[in-house]
């Protein structure tokens, strides 16, 4: 209670002060000149926390960086902010039956900056570079066996097997498309060519720092505001940011350090959230091939009854989520409502487990940590676990946190993974030779299941996801803790509508304020 | 003159080589995954295996080494394994941000110092002591802490600066003045001390040697006397500290520059040594053994103008 | 040679460790660090809870109540943190601060005392270490090694160990190249008998002095690393603590606090212990002797004086009149007097002899009447009387204008007493723009007269020349040069050719004569040699325990001493009544002197 007054205490301060000088910062209350006529804006500057390696394919992603690539690059099709796919550069798209074929509607009216028509050929072009790429997001393109311009305005791709999540690519690394001359231009990295809404200025722009773009002209699309400059601005600590965003600097900017949330409202910010990530503890060897003990499907359970989720969401998140006991987020088919209170907190409940399963002495758990996590959270977990008799020994792994893991040096660990859509999310850590199941736990419950998740119609596939589910809770695969807030923070001229998937909003969601 | 010139560049061209060559060895014997860290938790083994072969990472060091040297004298430094860009670059465009600010910082103190330290030395008594505990709280407090306090304070809640940001000169000189007074503040307060305790020193020094009251005794008055003939003497071991504090302040820089944001050679090295980011690291470290060893020479210069026994040495 | 006499010379200097418990701000900042190192020894005992125990619902507790001074954000106790925390950043520290002395001190030691390609080498890697920043260094090292402070730690004793190698290098050479070492090793002591007893002796203050001074950068590089993140996340340190109170400084801002108290406090006392130790050792502390104040009877007397002055008619009226001068010195307990009442007269034209062995006064006398007494000093009584005025109380504006113009004066040792930064020619020319108003052009001649008139064999060669760059003899001509340039009344000459080869001696004093001459100067040639005296002046006065003893003509004093201690004194000199027999060996050697 004192801490909160505290904090109010301080905030109306600032916020006293900040009414009282006027000067210096900037005016955080809307005046006429913020809200815009539609169709024009004068610019948008945006405070972000991750820069791409490369405007080439090399360096595509989405998360913090799609941004970037939203600017200069269209793509195939596009999302609403209830994850729905909407038309792009396509405008019509259809599967065969066997849903191994599908056949894009493209549209006839867009060039490229540099005079380069866009056409069938163009996204074959981009296709094929991708796949020949060493780009992060590879994996995007894993089912596409073949892709055709069968003419100027259809493409058709040849699937090896069904990809749910293949639309959704195409709203992110795998639909940019770029002029097909400039992918082999040498300055590709630095110079991107799209038909995008703006164009990069290279003599603005200073790698590493800042970002500025300029609005295209020619821009085919007008349904929704182009601001005639947008900046995008990298802050290497989310001190910087903050500050930033206390002295008005930024317009709209990621935002992920809960305990300043009170300084930024203060300054005058919206908050906009969204849930897409859970956190909390995996369980890598469930077969118990190194360690024993996680073999036992009765440990694994204690664990789960070992933790007090609310009380770890109210001190650790400040309450910024909701605790829940299942890996599947809200927006996906497989969410069960009753399934976030499946594990409530009942320490006893959990050495009863553990000493049924042979280790009521007590039991040992290595996990790997790093000096860019949440060390509240780790000291957490080890003292929730000292609680039922298990110790837990961090060893920190430098900057390999992520390739020793995936190396199978550690049986579980804590991690926050995205889960906003079933296909993914299971392609992500649950297939047999998913990215986290380094260890490759299947069973034969789960085959079928993930079958019909691939290859089903939209309502098998969601069936089977809550099967799929409702196992890994009862089995324990994974201990989490609570579903995670992410919030995007905007000055009041902007209105931001959160993507489904993404932490940051596709930048076609971001608009002046009606 | 040309021969003492000859002799410290040399001299600084072994020490630079020595350097590289040390520096290369341990920071790429460190074996950390790069393409994995690079590509992330989603990427596929052969995109890993892909990106790996790409950076040369399969190749024997020596041959790196070899790679990289040939490359460096001719001032391609490489690339960046995380954004791609030239290292020459990366590190060349931050410089200038960092130089401004030590270069800066370094010709305050100097200026401050000597002031301080003059008055202290001659003057004595109870205007020698409060400067010393002041001057010794400000020291003793390191400078990430002053820098906290300055941007809570000054830029937080009165307002009067920008909280982070970096405009360049050419951009904006008020600007550029602005968005740099509380770092240079910050650097300066815990560095004003030592200099100062060493021109105070050295001038203690001075006004005890035989010649002061021979130039008394000719009548000169005391001014010239302080400030013609001991301070110039004086200078000497004090450019020696301030070589020293220029070194000093590169660091102090590198903590500063996270606080402020300030997109300089400091916060190039924490990012990339937490990312692992190796070729920018080397870059950094042998552009500031160059600027060092340059400051070096340029201090040892001064000196020898100013002390005509040290040119014969 | 001309600094104060010491009052307290009797008795050896009281040890460093005497002198900084004396002084009280020493004292106080000595006893904070070992109740710091004490508090972190006995962590255990005073810290309620472990530093790691905790729990979420006890999380960002504020101070009072159970946890003194509060909890962080997983509820472990801040006291007991803090304390534990002191261990880890006291512990890596001291393992910096003994990595640099060993290492450092080690080659240091090698190579100022053996020298050679040890000594190049060493330098030569120290350069290195000192030419990259600590900070850089220990970021790239960090990829390497780890996140342990340990590790980073002993790197950066390493990088310190570059510092503490120059100064125990150079405090060896020095040592070195002192006398009695050479002594040492020729009465064949072992060199290592010698490094343990004379040349640690000398080396052991600085390098304490150091070591103060590189704990406290110690502590703070130790504890930036762990602000930025970058240091080992599963114990308790400062820096860590720090990092932590920042992230939550909106939620609690006092975790901040704490941590920052500690490195501050640390830290300063850590640069003022240094600090105080620098002083005592160098005798350089704030407070220095002030000059004693003119006694009342003195400064009543003056005005008395000036009117019994103009009574006095002595042969010619004298231009300098000294008349029962006493100069003291300030030391603990009251005043030390060196010249206890000192009577003198010099008129124009007139050579004035003073003469008395070393510890007379008679250099104090000499400086008094310049005004230019060492620090410390003062004229507690008597005056000096300068055409009638006593000068003892002129303004410091008026004294300067005295000195260089109307009273000048020549140093015993010429080669310290120039300027080693000027030309010769400028600080012939400097004073007499001062004085005389002369153009550059006009002063630049006048030099090269005078230069040629004290017998310079090129004075142009000598007008561009640095002092290092002269022998002795010339550097007293240049001296003597300067000391008339301005055409003064009153020439005092401090021992002018002691410190002269015995050729160079008598034509320095042929010079002094024959410009004395030309100038119808009044001189006052302060000499322990009566060969001197004889030689040029026209009166002597001896002074004794400061006092003058006997005074009056030369041919007179000669003839017939009066005083005991003046006939002691000519009793002294060897004459050929003096010279030993040849030594004799048994059986029959050469007679007659060797």
């Amino acid at each position: 209670m004192r801490r909160r007054l505290v904090a109010a205490a301080s905030a109306a301060l600032v916020l006293g002060l900040a009414a009282c000088t006027g000067g210096g910062g900037s005016d955080p209350t809307p005046t006429a000149d913020d809200t815009q006529a539609p169709g024009s804006a004068e610019s948008l500057t945006i405070g972000e926390i991750s820069f791409p390696a490369s405007f080439d394919v090399n360096g595509y992603s989405i998360a913090h960086y799609v941004q970037y690539f939203n600017a200069v690059f269209d793509t195939l099709v596009r999302q609403d902010g209830d994850g729905e796919i909407v038309p792009g550069l396509a405008t019509e798209w259809a599967y065969d039956e066997a849903r191994t074929t599908l056949t894009l509607t493209l549209r006839d009216d867009v060039t490229f900056t540099d005079g380069t028509p866009f056409n069938a050929d163009a996204v074959v072009a981009n296709v094929e570079n991708f796949q020949a790429s060493s780009t992060p997001d590879l994996s995007n393109a894993q089912y596409i066996s073949d892709v055709t311009a069968v003419d100027d305005t259809h493409v058709q791709f040849t699937l090896s097997a069904p990809d749910p999540m293949l639309l959704t690519w195409f709203t992110g690394s795998l639909g940019f498309e770029a002029s097909p001359a400039s992918l082999t231009s040498p300055d590709v990295a630095t110079n991107p060519v799209g038909s995008g809404p703006y164009v990069l200025d290279a003599d603005a722009t200073v790698i590493g720092s800042t970002y500025v773009f300029t609005k295209n002209p020619d821009y085919w699309d007008d349904s929704y505001v182009v601001y005639d400059t947008l900046t995008i601005n990298y802050y290497e600590t989310l001190t910087a940011l903050l500050n930033a965003i206390q002295g008005g600097q930024v317009d709209v900017a990621t935002f992920q350090d809960v305990t300043s949330l009170d300084q930024v409202e203060a300054a005058g910010y919206t908050l906009n959230t969204s849930q897409l990530d859970w956190s909390g503890l995996i369980f890598y060897d469930r077969d118990g091939t190194v360690d024993e003990a996680l073999g036992d499907v009765r440990v694994r359970q204690a664990i789960n009854y070992a933790f007090d989720r609310e009380t770890i969401l109210d001190v650790i998140q400040l309450g910024h989520g909701t605790a829940t006991s299942q890996t599947f987020g809200e927006a996906t088919g497989g969410y069960l409502p009753e399934l976030d209170s499946y594990y409530d907190y009942d320490p006893d409940k959990a050495r009863d487990l553990l000493a049924e399963a042979g280790y009521g002495d007590g039991l040992e758990l290595v996990m790997p940590t790093m000096s860019a996590l949440n060390q509240d959270l780790l000291t957490a977990i080890q003292q929730q676990l000292a609680d039922i008799g298990i110790t837990v020994t961090l060893t920190d792994t430098g900057a390999n946190f992520i390739t020793d893991l995936l190396g199978g040096k550690f049986t579980s660990s804590w991690l926050q993974l995205a889960s906003a859509k079933d296909w993914q999310y299971a392609q992500l850590a649950l297939v047999p030779n998913a990215t986290f199941n380094m260890f490759g736990n299947e069973s034969d419950d789960l085959a079928p299941l993930f079958t019909a998740m691939q290859s089903g119609t939209d309502e098998e596939a969601a069936a089977a996801a809550q099967d799929v589910n409702r196992y890994l809770v009862e089995e324990a695969w994974f201990a989490p803790f609570f579903r995670i807030d992410n919030f995007y923070v905007s000055k009041p001229g902007y209105s931001v509508t959160m993507a489904a998937d993404n932490v940051t909003p596709y930048l076609y969601l971001i608009q002046p304020a009606s | 003159m040309l021969r003492f010139l000859a002799r410290r560049v040399a001299s600084g061209l072994a020490m630079l080589v020595a350097i590289s060559t040390v520096a290369y060895l341990l920071i790429y014997l460190a074996g950390t995954d790069i393409a994995r860290n690079l590509l992330g938790q989603n990427a596929s083994e052969e995109a890993v295996a892909a990106r790996a072969a790409e950076l040369g990472l399969d190749r024997p060091l020596l041959e790196r080494f070899i790679d990289w040297v040939s490359g460096a004298v001719r001032g391609d430094l490489g690339t960046s394994w995380f954004s791609g860009a030239p290292v020459t670059d990366l590190v060349t465009s931050r410089l200038g941000v960092t130089l401004s600010l030590v270069v800066l910082s370094t010709l305050l103190v100097a200026v401050i110092a000597t002031v301080v330290g003059v008055l202290a030395a001659v003057r004595r008594g109870w205007v020698d002591r409060v400067l010393q505990v002041v001057s010794l709280v400000g020291a003793a407090i390191p400078n990430y802490l002053v820098a906290l306090l300055l941007v809570t304070i000054l830029a937080i809640q009165l307002q009067w600066f920008e909280p982070t940001g970096y405009v360049r000169p050419e951009v904006s000189l008020s600007g550029w003045a602005m968005s740099i007074t509380l770092p240079v503040v910050a650097l300066i307060i815990s560095a004003i001390a030592a200099v100062a305790q060493q021109v105070r020193g050295s001038m203690i020094d001075g006004l005890r040697q035989d010649y002061v009251r021979t130039l008394r005794s000719r009548g000169l008055p005391e001014w010239r006397v302080i400030y013609l003939h001991v301070l110039r003497n004086a200078a000497g071991p004090a450019l020696s500290v301030l070589a020293l504090l220029f070194v000093g302040l590169l660091g102090g820089a590198v903590v500063i520059e996270q606080v402020f944001a300030i997109p300089g050679l400091g916060s190039l090295s924490v990012s990339t040594t937490t990312q692992g980011d190796v070729p920018v690291i080397m870059g950094v470290v042998v552009v500031v053994a160059i600027i060092v060893l340059i400051v070096n020479l340029a201090i040892d210069l001064l000196q020898g103008w100013l002390n005509p026994k040290a040119r014969l040495s | 040679m001309s600094a104060a006499p010491d009052p307290a010379a009797s008795s050896a200097p009281p040890s460093l460790a005497r002198r900084l418990l004396h002084d009280r701000l020493g004292l106080v900042v000595l006893v904070t660090l070992v109740v710091v190192v004490l508090a972190a020894v006995l962590a255990p005992l005073l810290a309620s809870y472990d530093p790691g125990q905790g729990g979420l619902l006890d999380a960002l507790a504020g101070p009072g109540g159970d946890h003194l001074l509060g909890t962080d954000g997983v509820g472990r106790d801040v006291l007991a943190r803090l304390l534990f925390g002191s261990r880890i950043s006291l512990l890596g520290a001291a393992l910096a601060v003994v990595v640099a002395v060993v290492i450092g001190g080690v080659s240091g030691l090698v190579a100022g005392y053996v020298g050679g390609w040890f000594d190049g080498l060493g330098t030569w890697g120290a350069s290195i270490l000192m030419a990259l920043p600590g900070m850089i260094v220990l970021l790239a090292a960090r990829s390497v090694v780890g996140p342990s402070t340990w590790w980073a730690m002993a790197i950066f004793g390493v990088i310190l160990s570059a510092s503490v190698f120059r100064l125990v290098r150079g405090t060896v050479q020095a040592v070195r190249g002192e006398l009695y070492v050479d002594a040492a090793r020729v009465a064949g002591l072992s060199d290592l008998r010698i490094i343990f007893r004379h040349v640690l002796r000398v080396v052991r203050a600085p390098v304490i002095i150091q070591v103060a001074s590189i704990a406290s950068v110690a502590i703070t590089i130790q504890a930036g690393l762990e602000f930025l993140g970058l240091g080992d996340p599963t114990v308790p340190t400062w820096g860590g603590m720090l990092n932590d109170g920042f992230k939550k400084i909106y939620q609690e801002p006092l975790l901040v606090l704490w941590p920052s108290l500690m490195i501050a406090l640390v830290c300063l006392a850590l640069t003022l212990v240094a600090n105080s130790l620098r002083d005592a050792l160098e005798n350089s502390a704030s407070t220095q002797p002030k000059a004693p104040p003119m006694d009342a009877a003195a400064r009543a007397a003056t005005v008395a004086a000036a009117a019994a002055t103009a009574a006095a008619a002595d042969g010619g009226t004298p231009i300098l009149r000294v008349e029962g001068l006493r100069i003291g010195y300030g030391v603990p307990g009251g005043v030390s007097e060196v010249v206890r009442g000192v009577d003198l007269e010099v008129r124009a034209g007139e050579v004035l002899g003073l003469i008395g062995e070393s510890g007379s006064g008679k250099t104090q006398t000499v400086f008094a009447i310049m005004r230019l007494l060492p620090v410390g000093g003062g004229i507690v009584g008597g005056h000096v009387l300068w055409h009638g005025e006593d000068l003892a109380r002129f303004s410091d504006a008026r004294m300067t204008g005295l000195r260089g113009r109307r009273i000048a004066y020549i140093p015993q040792e010429p080669m310290s007493n120039l300027d080693p930064s000027f030309t010769i020619g400028h600080q012939l020319v400097e004073p007499m723009r001062h004085h005389l108003g002369l153009s550059r052009k006009a002063a630049h001649t006048r030099a090269l007269e005078l230069l040629a008139r004290v017998g310079i064999p090129d004075p142009p060669r000598t007008m561009k020349a640095y002092p290092h760059e002269v022998s002795g003899g010339m550097a007293q001509r240049v001296l003597i040069a300067g000391a008339i340039s301005c055409e003064p009344e009153l020439l005092i000459a401090d021992e002018p050719t002691t410190a002269l080869d015995v050729t160079v001696q008598a034509e320095i004093l042929e010079i002094l004569r024959s410009l004395q001459q030309d100038l119808h100067m009044g001189v006052v040639l302060v000499t322990h040699d009566f060969g001197v005296v004889a030689d040029v002046a026209d009166r002597v006065a001896v002074m004794q325990e400061g006092v003058v003893v006997e005074t009056g003509d030369v041919r007179e004093v000669f003839r017939a001493p009066q005083h005991p201690y003046t006939r002691q004194l000519f009793d002294a000199i060897l004459t050929e009544e003096d010279i030993r027999p040849a030594y004799a060996l048994a059986g029959a050697v050469e007679e007659g002197p060797r």
